[in-house]
């Protein structure tokens, strides 16, 4: 089937968050028809059929998902959007939350009806103010049309939607962490079992996903799940946002079709390398995925395939840098971020992020040894699938795929007092030639 | 398969086949083999937390290690707690447990008793490879009896889940993230809570320091016994820890049929009396003060040339001890007996079941069992009268608690009344001026015998004292040789021997005896739970 654009196709028009562009543009045909002439069971099996996979990093297919909230379960069920976005290189939700509400807010509709879900939760970022704005601005103006509230599209079918802003922890983007903070604790994920499916938020079944899985689901519906399929790779089909940042021409979101080529996405659609330099590293799915060479970067973007090429397309976070990049100063940033973030319950985690991003910092400002190298690894592998949730081991591959594929950069940085990016701006504010304490 | 009505789970422990019953947790069932899985986070009184890490084990469920704490066993599951995956992924933990941890173990009250210490003995590497500087976390108090220690905290969360889930007064939390996680109070909130002081036994390590028993001893030089707490009717198992025969601190033993895991601050801390200036500790006349010997002497002079004797005895006094009371009255023709009781105290109930009593004494069932329902009761409302209408000539009372103006003011009016008047008290008090013999008593850590609390449980107290360096002759003696002196004993017998006359007399404790009362007491009138056919006991 051709390629379209489901998400961005209209969204440099003016008034496109609107709920008369949306409708006019055909939106809600398929909410109202998901409410009233689709049964629940055929949703599932249809989304299931389709081979929806998750967007939010797990990817995970989103049918399987809905099919393990127990059925008659005496409880209410929850779903809860995640709308948290905070993996590094990552701002594609918040495109979809901007400039077409609508289209989230019609997958949600469609999921609850799946699953017999009367009242979703929006978990969004704090930093996103614009983008809760014009969220709650749809909601409000779905809920005056008739489209939210006790009898959705005169479906007497009862939805409601609720925003929670987050307090900008990264850890709560971890759906155990998110439902934890969407009850009034401290974010932190949980155990599981028991997965959120089973006892979720407030202790009953809940559904969690992503912001741009939800935004399929009209599409979905539209097409038939057999055409949707044929998007991309069968088995991981559909439309992709990429999110392209870092050292090229034209960085943005782009919407294309999954399985798109790493090469075509940076070449042509973000505008090459910029400044006419070459390619040295990319990481192709937010800061937790295993970084690229540049000799690596000839791979199909959609899930299986860079699984199979040992990484992941994770949240679709592309960061592109080029020959200039001290791969050194790359991973203490990385390192940094994860040390800030982890919630500190896990002991390899809560120690392990906070000493790697101790030694990398260590080399880039030359008193790197040796033998660190050797450590980190150390510390990766006892940090990796020790853990409550995966921030470890999203702190550890990077770790270990940066120092073992740029290891010509660390050992530089040892040999040579440091990193070049900390030697110049240490040699400006010490004045030259000191060593430093 | 079954054990009696509990079905079975068949699972492979380090290669073996084992048996425990469904449902319980890998961590659990290992023990009952003997097999010792280590934790820093999983309390038995607690939810899991599954934080620590420290009983990863290496499993057919998945590739990746789990933890013991939490994960259940089921048919067909395979457990190694030594494979390499095992070892090393202790080893991890350990290490990462250890590098920013201060190590200051000569100045910790924890150590000795500190599972960080154990563990790192056992399963933490000989040296460190971390370089870096160490992380500082705050050290301040928490509340008036608690201050955090943060460098030690291992944010293990047992403080935390106690505050939620036992006291149910939530005054603890973690703040921070990462490696700056540690725990606190909300600003202007401190802990304050009559279960508080459980959070310091509770934590693995020494980040919650006890004020009271802050750098008082080290561990590994106190004695220690089993004892029963007196501090209210609810009677909570504890372990009494002294330093040449001096309290040092108290601490709650388990017992799921009184206290779980547990005790009471008021209980925790209210032994401070026993070394108060006020203390009574050697014995007096109206005129001058006496040897600990010649105190015996006196008093058994005393009783038996005594006409219209009575007895105000205590709900502190242990069964034994009031069994020799029993025996001394019921020796003196017409003597009355009539009993006094403090005022009630309030009661508290926490979400977790735990119970303080109003009641705040020990042993008021056991005195009833051997006096009768009524001797607080009418029986003492008429020892009162027979002293008003000064028809007592000789009164011998026991005030074994903690106040120093003894039973409180209308008994301490009447108590005047009698002719010759010999009082055994713990604390010295104006109201015993003019007392014809004033003898040292027991307080409850003191003594070594029975007592029943609120709910029927007859339970062991033991003395904390030092045997062979006692400070002064305890009633469980003195009144067996004043039985001597009246010539209706021929011998001493140690508490377990008067609790044997004690059963032969009176009904209710006819089943029992000491050594059958184990380390957890038995409901009076039952013995032992017997054991059934496959070994366990029910
Ligand atoms: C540390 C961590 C952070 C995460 N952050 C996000 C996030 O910001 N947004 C998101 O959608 N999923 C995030 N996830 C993934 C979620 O846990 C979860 O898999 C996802 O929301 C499920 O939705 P999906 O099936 O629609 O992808 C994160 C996972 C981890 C381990
Ligand atoms: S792995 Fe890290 S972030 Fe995740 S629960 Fe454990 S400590 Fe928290
Ligand atoms: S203070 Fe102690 S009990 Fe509380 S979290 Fe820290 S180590 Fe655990
Ligand atoms: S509840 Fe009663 S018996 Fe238990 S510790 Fe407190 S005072 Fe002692
Ligand atoms: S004891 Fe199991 S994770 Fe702490």
């Amino acid at each position: 089937m051709r390629f379209k654009k489901i998400c961005t196709a209209d969204i440099g028009k003016k008034n496109c968050h609107t709920l008369a562009f949306y409708k006019k543009q055909g939106g809600y045909k398929q909410a109202a028809k998901a409410l009233k002439k689709w049964a629940p069971d055929d949703l599932i099996e249809e989304v299931k059929a389709s081979n929806l996979r998750g967007r939010g990093g797990a990817g995970f297919p989103t049918g399987v998902k809905w099919a393990f909230v127990p059925k008659n379960s005496k409880k209410p069920k929850y779903l809860v959007v995640n709308a948290d976005e905070s993996e590094p290189g990552t701002f594609k939700d918040r495109l979809i939350m901007e400039k077409n509400p609508h289209i989230l807010l019609e997958g949600i509709i469609i999921c609850c009806k799946a699953v017999a879900i009367e009242h979703a939760y929006i978990y969004i970022r704090g930093e996103f103010v614009f983008a809760t704005e014009r969220l709650q601005q749809a909601i409000d103006e779905a809920y005056k049309a008739g489209i939210l509230g006790d009898n959705c599209l005169r479906s007497g079918i009862k939805i409601d939607v609720t925003i929670h802003r987050g307090a900008g922890a990264y850890i709560c983007g971890e759906e155990t962490g998110m439902l934890t903070s969407l009850e009034g604790y401290r974010g932190e994920p949980k155990l599981k079992p028991p997965f959120p499916a089973v006892e979720g938020v407030f202790g009953c079944p809940t559904v969690v996903n992503n912001v741009e899985t939800l935004a399929n689901l009209p599409y979905i519906l539209e097409v038939g799940a057999k055409a949707y399929r044929s998007i991309g790779p069968e088995k991981s089909p559909g439309p992709k946002l990429f999110c392209v940042s870092g050292h090229v021409e034209k960085p943005g979101t782009f919407e294309l079709p999954m399985g798109i080529p790493l090469r075509t996405l940076i070449d042509k659609h973000a505008g090459g390398v910029w400044k006419g330099r070459k390619l040295k590293a990319v990481i192709p799915g937010g800061t937790s995925a295993h970084v690229l060479t540049a000799a690596e970067c000839d791979v199909a973007m959609d899930i299986d395939s860079l699984a199979a090429a040992g990484t992941m397309l994770g949240s679709a976070g592309i960061i592109v840098m080029d020959d200039s990049t001290c791969m050194v100063d790359a991973l203490l940033n990385v390192m940094r971020f994860y040390h800030h973030e982890s919630c500190g319950q896990c002991t390899p985690c809560r120690e392990g992020t906070g000493w790697l991003e101790k030694i990398v910092q260590r080399i880039a400002h030359g008193e790197g040894r040796m033998e660190d190298l050797e450590l980190i690894h150390d510390v990766c592998d006892r940090m990796l699938g020790k853990t409550i949730c995966a921030l470890a081991d999203a702190a550890a591959f990077p770790a270990q795929s940066i120092v073992t594929k740029f290891s010509d950069d660390f050992v530089a940085a040892i040999e040579n007092g440091g990193s070049p990016a900390w030697k110049k701006r240490h040699l400006s504010t010490v004045g030259g030639g000191a060593s430093h304490g | 398969m079954a054990r009696g009505d509990t079905p079975m789970t068949r699972w492979l422990l380090n290669g073996q086949e084992v048996e425990n019953p469904t449902g319980m947790t890998i961590m659990e069932a290992a023990r009952e083999h003997g097999v010792d899985i280590p934790d820093f986070c999983y309390h038995p009184g607690l939810s899991i937390a599954g934080n620590c890490r420290i009983c990863m084990v290496e499993s057919n469920r998945s590739p990746k290690p789990i933890i013991a704490c939490s994960e259940r066993i089921a048919d067909g599951l395979e457990i190694k707690t030594d494979s390499d995956v095992a070892v090393e992924a202790r080893n991890s933990v350990m290490e990462f447990q250890l590098i920013n941890h201060p190590l200051d173990c000569p100045v910790c009250d924890k150590s000795g008793e500190c599972i960080l210490q154990d563990h790192s003995y056992t399963h933490g590497p000989d040296r460190s490879r971390f370089v870096e500087d160490k992380n500082i976390r705050h050290t301040k108090e928490l509340g008036p009896t608690i201050s955090i220690w943060g460098n030690r905290c291992i944010v293990c969360t047992r403080c935390v889940r106690f505050c939620d889930e036992i006291s149910g007064t939530g005054e603890l939390c973690v703040v921070e993230r990462g490696d700056r996680a540690v725990v606190d109070v909300f600003p202007g909130i401190p802990i304050d809570n009559a279960m508080a002081g459980n959070t310091v036994d509770i934590c693995p390590v020494g980040a919650l320091i006890s004020e009271d028993f802050k750098f008082e001893a080290r561990v590994w030089n106190m004695d220690r016994r089993d004892s029963v707490c007196g501090g209210c009717a609810r009677g909570c198992n504890i372990e009494v820890e002294t330093l040449d025969g001096y309290v040092k601190r108290l601490l709650p033993r388990e017992n799921l049929e009184v206290n779980d895991w547990w005790m009471c601050d008021h209980g925790r801390y209210g032994w401070r009396h026993l070394y108060s200036e006020n203390r009574l500790t050697t014995a007096r006349t109206a005129n001058q003060e006496l040897e600990d010997d010649s105190a015996t002497s006196t008093l058994a002079d005393f009783v038996s040339r005594a006409k219209k004797v009575a007895f105000l005895i205590d709900p502190f006094l242990t069964c034994e001890e009031l069994s020799l009371i029993h025996g001394l009255s019921s020796s003196i023709p017409d003597s009355i007996v009539g009993g006094w009781l403090p005022p009630k105290g309030t009661a508290e109930q926490f979400p977790s079941g735990f119970t303080i009593s109003s009641a705040k004494h020990p042993n008021r069932r056991g005195a009833e069992k051997i006096f009768g329902s009524k001797v607080f009761g009418k029986d003492g409302k008429d020892l009162l009268k027979a002293l008003d209408s000064r028809k007592v000539s000789t009164l011998i009372a026991f005030c074994g608690g903690p106040a120093e103006e003894g039973p409180g003011s209308s008994w301490s009016e009447a108590i005047r009344k009698a002719r010759k008047r010999i009082v055994f008290s713990v604390m010295d008090g104006d109201w015993l001026k003019g007392a014809s013999l004033v003898v040292p008593a027991t307080a409850p850590l003191e003594k070594e015998g029975t007592w029943i609390n609120e709910d029927g449980r007859l339970q062991r107290a033991r003395s904390c004292w030092k045997p062979g360096d006692e400070p002064f002759c305890p009633e469980l003696v003195r009144l067996q040789q004043v039985q001597m002196a009246c010539e209706i004993r021929t011998r001493c017998l140690s508490a377990a021997g008067v609790f044997r006359e004690l059963a032969e007399n009176i009904k209710a404790f006819s089943q029992h005896s000491h050594s059958d009362l184990g380390d957890g007491g038995l409901p009076l009138s039952r013995r032992r739970a017997r054991v059934d056919s496959k070994g366990g006991t029910r």
